[in-house]
């Protein structure tokens, strides 16, 4: 009890750190009041995620009354783009976050607890994965299954899982040792799971938090993915694709060349804060959490 | 035990890597259908009569073991298969491929690896003190930049903005021109190093004008995590008892930190061979954006149109370089830790 | 006999989140020359952050919050108030003047580093005078002696390497040897430093009786028993025979044989250096074997502070009888001292041993009691007396 009070006073005090709470609370407050910040058009109404279009020009044009941060390639609206481009990075990382913990938690304890055969068979098989650059085999699962949002995720999902995998199972192979395990042992503790139940919550509750905070990252990289043509459909409303349309059009002509400034830097900017706020926070827990470090 | 030994034991263990990596992708690739795979081959609808014939060719529909066996029975040969997508065997397309990516590899790597010590070093001996702060508020935000995004902002201001200055690609056209013919000899094909051993100013000049950009999107994500590892070794290292007695001894701080960043020094080594996992995956971006082609450009486009020979050989050439450079970081590491001996289990 | 290091009013807090420590409350201690004076008291007693008091090394968040430390060596010049002392001229004490050996040797030494290079890192840093004096005379005997070709085509090199160590041997942080010395393709030049240190050091090692001094000088902390290294320990705070010798708790991570010729070696030191010995240890018996003089510690405070043979017969305040009684002898019943040790945030007013003491009255929960002289060279600070 006195020890969350003190983890959410450090939080509270280090500057950093309440940056980070504030961006991800205006951003959780953007996805969600997201219809009435950029409101559905009523053709649209059907496919809220599709981004409106105002025309059909390649030539992105500047911000102006009915378009507050001017429409990119394509005339898609870059405002309502980047607004319910929010709701789709939250579900993308979400969803991915939440399916790696669950195959970490689950493999990684089998392996960190009963060790042996299991432990080498899962270690070996997180090895292959850990071999091959993340991002090339995030591309060829996504290739191979189609683009979408979904497959991202999938993508993703498979390519993160082992680094999660061999963390938990490092700290259940700490726990393990403890002496409280032996003694809960000697006193005729039914089962591994019971005794799980003691200690995996003391040796993963770092590792959660600091996996949940990952989100940035994976909202990054299915950001790199959706740029580089394997993620989203055209026109779906998600910050990558957006920021892939103004490939074309990042040096204006000769004169002005910023001139379609706000095609590259909207987008990227809000994938910036947000993953600058989970990041924020992160960073802050990781210094808490470190035990290395006194907590004085 | 022995370097030697030592060295020819770990390369021997590449073999089961490279086995596992292989038989993993062509693994999914068999979750295709014969038809969909033979699709692959053709290039337009009218070939589509000849599938029958394409999957009787390549044996596409013989059982798992007897394609991966002839797989494996033509890569002893040295045939890796032909990549459809550059239109060469992938052997050659490897070492095409290869030094663009390399040299990117060779200016960001030691940059990467010297500011994330320096700051981290700097960070650490000013804990909780502005400076710490300043760092690692600069850190944190290298960290969070869409790499994309850092390489199209560099390239509207740098490129468009102060009109020309750092451009895209590897080399501007006259430069290539230049290269592409004699008397200019391509010893490596990595353009700077090309460039001092041809003795030739301006195209060395030209070559770094165009490796500033990507070198510097390449590098900001990965210095943050480098300076973050070094803060957090140097603080545990300067929390151990041999600080204290350092301290006793009467040494000045300058000499006390010296002690403190040989040690701290060793779990930064150990993730340098992480670093280089991390490259590989930023490449891809920095070279699409900047028009290199490279190793990870050619992956990518691998990827994206299954072009299956292609990516076996681009994996197992990742896994031979990935088991190469933890032998290196091994190594290195019993260098620095005189506890740690080869063969021994690291921490 | 003049006293080495007199200690007033000093008092150490710790500011923690939970609150206010006070390790070291009012603490006056005398360390006379030549002395070995023990601190005997249990965890927490304040007895490990006196020594580090004197050193001024107590750790954040820690404070020396008042009082006065003053040192009055023989070369220092006079009295030296130590917690007014300027950065640089303390860290010219420590190690030369006042060395500090510690509990634990294993953590004591850099593990990254051989032992000789970290001995010599002390002679490197106090005696560079000296050392720069014997290369320069090595080199004069390698000019004097030297014939034959290759001593011809060095003598220009070593006429320079001469000049730079005739510098160090005046003004040791000369300029020109510096800066050469920062630049790597020079730093060759004062390897003769280096050398000579590493004779200092071998023969350091041979002093406190390791075995093949040359070779264990190479080796690496790591590759040491526990005993060799606290023996490497010991030699590295001895090697610039400093007036003050700080052992915390110098024995207790050893086993028992070991502790003996531990115990033996400190025995020695005291008899041919003539240093004065600051011994801390919990544990009585120990300190019967090395010390002359003896002080209590409870909570951060002196309770009594008296000769070991005045202790051992006359023992006086109630925290030292307790002390002596529970120390386990074969046959007779385990004694404890009732009660917990004091809680740190939360001291009991008074006498911070009152709760405890089997002969306790109201006075002693009001007011603290002050040190007193109460017999020849015996000080007690209860109310008893």
């Amino acid at each position: 009890m006195r020890d969350w009070r003190f983890t959410v006073r450090q939080l509270v005090k280090n500057p950093l750190s309440l940056l980070g709470i504030i961006i991800i609370f205006i951003f959780i407050g953007i996805a969600i009041f997201a219809p009435l910040i950029a409101p559905t058009p009523e053709r649209y109404e059907d496919r809220p995620y599709m981004i409106p279009r105002d025309g059909y020009w390649a030539a992105p044009q500047p911000p102006d009354e009915d378009h507050p941060f001017g429409t990119t390639m394509g005339q898609y609206d870059i405002f309502y783009g980047v607004i319910w481009g929010t709701r789709s990075a939250f579900r993308v990382g979400l969803v991915v976050i939440g399916v790696v913990l669950l195959i970490g938690i689950a493999l990684g304890s089998l392996a960190g607890y009963f060790g042996g055969i299991i432990d080498e068979i899962i270690m070996r098989i997180t090895d292959i994965f850990l071999a091959f650059p993340a991002l090339i085999l995030a591309m060829a699962i996504v290739a191979a299954l189609g683009p979408s949002l979904k497959t991202v995720m999938i993508a993703l999902a498979v390519v993160s899982w082992p680094s999660y995998a061999r963390l938990i199972r490092g700290d259940i192979l700490q726990v393990r040792e403890e002496d409280y395990i032996e003694a809960s042992r000697g006193l005729g503790a039914s089962s591994g799971r019971v005794i799980l139940r003691h200690a995996l919550p003391n040796a993963i509750y770092p590792t959660l938090i600091m996996a949940s905070l990952d989100i940035g990252a994976i909202v990054l990289a299915a950001a790199a993915l959706s740029f580089l043509g394997l993620g989203a459909p055209e026109g779906y409303a998600d910050w990558g694709q957006l920021t892939s349309f103004a490939r074309n059009w990042i040096v204006g002509p000769p004169g002005n060349p910023l001139k379609y400034w706000y095609a590259v830097t909207i987008p990227g900017l809000f994938i910036l804060f947000f993953v600058l706020g989970w990041n924020l926070l992160g960073d802050a827990f990781r210094d808490i959490f470190d035990p290395r470090l006194a907590r004085r | 035990m022995q370097l030697r030994a030592y060295i020819v034991r770990r390369l021997l263990l590449l073999i089961p890597v490279l086995f596992g990596v292989t038989l993993f992708i062509f693994g999914i690739t068999m979750l295709f259908s014969p038809t969909a795979r033979a699709m692959l081959f053709i290039r337009d609808p009218k070939q589509l009569a000849n599938i029958p014939a394409l999957i009787e060719l390549y044996g596409l529909d013989q059982p798992f073991v007897v394609q991966y066996g002839n797989w494996i029975g033509q890569v002893f040969q040295g045939n890796l298969g032909y990549s459809k997508i550059v239109s060469m065997p992938v052997g050659d397309a490897i070492v095409n491929f290869l030094p663009a990516t390399l040299e990117l590899a060779i200016f960001a790597t030691p940059l990467i690896i010297l500011a994330g010590i320096l700051l981290g070093t700097t960070a650490a001996a000013h804990k909780d003190k502005p400076l710490d702060h300043g760092t690692r508020v600069v850190a944190i935000l290298g960290w969070s930049l869409p790499t994309f995004w850092l390489g199209l902002m560099l390239i509207m201001i740098f490129y468009g903005f102060i009109t020309g200055f750092l451009p895209p690609g590897r080399l501007s056209v006259q430069m290539d021109l230049l290269v592409s013919a004699a008397p200019f000899v391509r010893y490596t094909r990595i353009n700077t190093i090309d460039a001092i051993l041809n003795l030739n100013g301006p195209v060395l000049l030209d070559a770094l004008r165009h490796l500033v950009l990507p070198v510097i999107t390449l590098s900001v994500v990965n210095v943050a995590f480098i300076m973050r590892l070094m803060r957090s070794s140097m603080l545990e290292s300067l929390g151990k008892g041999y600080i204290l007695t350092a301290r006793a001894k009467g040494l000045s701080e300058r000499v006390v930190n010296k002690h403190a960043r040989r040690n701290a020094l060793i779990p930064v080594i150990t993730v340098s061979g992480y670093l280089f996992a991390a490259l590989a995956n930023g490449v891809v971006i920095t070279e699409t954006i900047f028009n290199y082609k490279g190793l990870s450009w050619w992956a990518w486009q691998s990827a994206i149109n299954l072009d299956i020979p292609a990516i076996l050989g681009f994996a197992m050439f990742n896994a031979f370089l990935f088991v190469l450079v933890n032998l290196v970081v091994d190594i290195l590491y019993t260098r620095v830790d005189p506890r740690v001996r080869l063969g021994e289990a690291v921490q | 006999m003049k006293d080495l290091l007199k200690i007033r009013d000093l008092s150490v807090r710790f500011y923690t989140y939970e609150g206010i420590v006070h390790a070291i409350d009012d603490l006056d201690l005398d360390i006379r020359q030549g002395e070995t004076l023990g601190i005997v008291g249990e965890t927490g007693s304040g007895k490990s952050m006196t020594a580090l008091a004197i050193l001024r090394l107590v750790p954040y968040p820690g404070k020396i919050e008042s009082g006065s430390i003053v040192f009055s060596g023989r070369d220092s010049g006079g009295e030296l108030e130590l917690l007014k002392l300027r950065d640089d001229k303390m860290r010219a004490i420590r190690g030369d003047k006042i060395s500090m050996v510690f509990q634990e040797p294993g953590a004591a030494l850099n593990p990254v580093f051989s032992i000789g290079s970290q001995i010599s890192e002390v002679f490197l840093l106090h005696r560079r005078q000296e050392l720069g004096r014997r290369a320069k005379e090595r080199i004069d005997n390698l000019l004097r002696d030297g014939s034959g070709f290759a001593s011809a085509l060095s003598r220009p090199f070593w006429r320079w390497q001469r000049r730079l160590y005739s510098k160090i041997a005046e003004e040791p942080h000369a300029l020109e040897p510096r800066l050469l010395n920062r630049l790597p393709l020079f730093r060759r030049l004062l390897g003769r430093l280096r050398d000579e240190a590493s004779l200092l050091t071998v023969n350091m090692l041979k002093g406190v009786e390791i075995p093949d001094a040359a070779r264990v000088a190479a080796h690496y902390p790591h590759e040491l028993s526990g005993g060799m290294k606290q023996r490497a320990v010991i030699a590295m705070a001895l090697a610039c025979s400093p007036e003050l010798l700080i052992a915390d708790e110098p024995t207790t991570s050893l086993d028992v044989t070991i502790q003996a010729q531990m115990l033996e070696l400190f025995r020695r030191i005291k008899a041919d250096k003539g240093a004065s010995i600051l011994f801390i240890t919990h544990n009585l018996g120990v300190a019967s074997e090395v010390c002359d003089r003896l002080a209590v510690m409870y909570a951060g405070r002196l309770c009594e502070v008296c000769t070991i043979e005045e202790l051992f017969l006359h023992p006086l305040h109630p925290y030292t009888k307790a002390l002596l009684d529970a120390v386990p002898i074969p046959g007779k019943e385990l004694q404890t001292i009732p009660g917990a040790l004091a809680d740190a945030f939360n001291p009991p007013p008074g006498c911070r041993f009152h709760p405890r003491c089997p002969n306790a009255t109201p006075l002693c929960q009001q007011d603290r009691p002050k040190l007193k002289e109460v017999g020849k060279d015996h000080m007690v600070a209860c109310y008893l007396f």
